[in-house]
């Protein structure tokens, strides 16, 4: 599954990338997101992500790893997590890209989205929205966020 | 493989609705059980407890309440194929029970459940949302009533409080004049799209209602396509159809998936829309 979304916030591209390297309050942002630890910083974290559609719910304990940076312009990582319980794997391909825009950031995500196991049986469209769904809610929320600290 | 979990055995609502209040996410109610016991068995979804309702009294059957039928919410689609209130006064209800799932589901799944598992791809929500039906929502010390368009809220969710409990389904006794039908499509073994229409017949077509399901994460009433109808002559809205098919499609929020692609449900929701509208003219 694809997922692009570009959101413009009204800051410097500096602040951006600085929140975005600040996991506590970056990861808040992350709808279901929880326990979010460094383990190396700028290179591996590790999360939790609680999902729930209806009745059926994961928890996927998540790495992710930064796998290229490039200076205020541009993150590529990849987090991959398993649900036990359920038995289902995520796998998550992030290109993330600002771009500065007059006084505002573009913030772009391009996600790939691998969902494996016994989830799928709730129908790939159910779970593109529910992707769609939290790429909008995150993207709403960073916003929020930076525009929101003035 | 099923986990093991404790099964209660209420003898009240009053006492499922505690249950439900006491336990929260960690139980839930089991009725029929065709969609429950299987998402179960695939390790989907785990409950310690399971609420058993089968065994309380008077929420299942049919019978005439005013100028409404009165659905209890246990009662299996079998029993509503077969009911006689429902023949006479709601035969559209009757196909569509027929048609549901195999025959199987149909003996031991029930109205209710299939209302509160709010899976997309079930028929008898679309058809209640174009008869006007209310369900009866009831907890220890209230009762509610929640139009079935407010009722299906997203993909297996619905508008019940945690607490709540589907006792009954109130579908309005349609007019002498009324005429309702409901088709669906597909080729997998559920529906890739359900279509429902209901209205009066005097001349003109009026008090119509459209809804649309299966296409999209919850059935959905679809006001635009209605209001193109509404009023006119049965050649004059023949004429519409066709528009009025093109928005209930874009009003479906078709999902593509391995039932077909977004594009192919809105095209059939307009099949099936124009189908459904003659059929309940003759």
């Amino acid at each position: 599954m694809q997922f692009q979304k570009e959101v413009e916030i009204l800051a410097p591209r500096e602040k951006v990338w600085r929140f975005i390297w600040d996991v506590d309050r970056f990861i808040a942002c992350v709808p279901g997101c929880k326990e979010a630890k460094t383990i190396e910083e700028g290179k591996r974290y590790a999360a939790t992500m609680v999902e729930k559609v209806g009745p059926f719910k994961v928890e996927f304990p998540t790495t992710i790893e930064v796998l290229e940076r490039e200076e205020l312009t541009r993150i590529k990582a990849q987090a991959s997590g398993a649900d036990n319980k359920i038995g289902s794997r995520m796998k998550l391909d992030l290109d993330v890209s600002l771009r500065e825009q007059g006084d505002k950031t573009v913030l772009g995500f391009v996600a790939g989205v691998d969902i494996l196991g016994k989830l799928a049986a709730l129908g790939h469209g159910i779970i593109k929205r529910k992707a769609d769904q939290v790429l909008d809610e995150f993207a709403q929320a960073v916003k929020a966020k930076l525009e929101g600290e003035g | 493989m099923l986990r093991r979990f404790r099964l209660e055995e209420p003898e009240s609502v009053a006492e499922v609705s505690e249950l439900l209040g006491r336990f929260g996410e960690s139980a839930k109610i089991y009725a029929g059980g065709t969609e429950l016991l299987l998402a179960m068995k695939e390790g989907l979804v785990q409950y310690e407890r399971l609420i058993n309702v089968k065994k309380l009294t008077g929420l299942s059957g049919v019978k005439l309440a005013g100028a409404a039928v009165e659905v209890g919410a246990l009662s299996t689609h079998h029993q509503l194929e077969d009911s006689p209130v429902l023949k006479e006064k709601l035969p559209a209800l009757v196909k569509l029970e027929q048609n549901v799932a195999n025959v199987r589901v149909r003996q031991a799944g029930t109205l209710g459940g299939n209302l509160c598992f709010a899976e997309p791809h079930a028929d008898p929500g679309t058809l209640l949302i174009a008869l006007g039906a209310k369900m009866v929502a009831e907890k220890a010390s209230s009762k509610r009533e929640i139009a079935a368009e407010d009722f299906l809220v997203d993909a297996y969710e619905t508008a019940l409080e945690p607490d709540e409990v589907l006792t009954k389904i109130h579908v309005p006794v349609p007019a002498a004049s009324g005429r309702s039908a409901y088709l669906k499509f597909g080729y997998l073994e559920r529906p890739s799209v359900g279509v429902a229409v209901a209205f009066n017949l005097n001349g003109a077509v009026s008090g119509v209602r459209i809804a649309v399901g299966c296409a999209g994460p919850a059935p959905r009433r679809v006001p635009e396509a209605e209001a193109l109808l509404e009023g006119k002559s049965r050649d004059e809205a023949l004429g519409r159809i066709a528009e009025a098919g093109a928005i209930a499609g874009k009003a479906s929020q078709a999902i593509s998936d391995l039932h077909g692609s977004q594009e192919y449900k809105e095209h059939i929701v307009g099949v099936l829309l124009k189908r459904a509208f003659q059929s309940a003219l003759s």
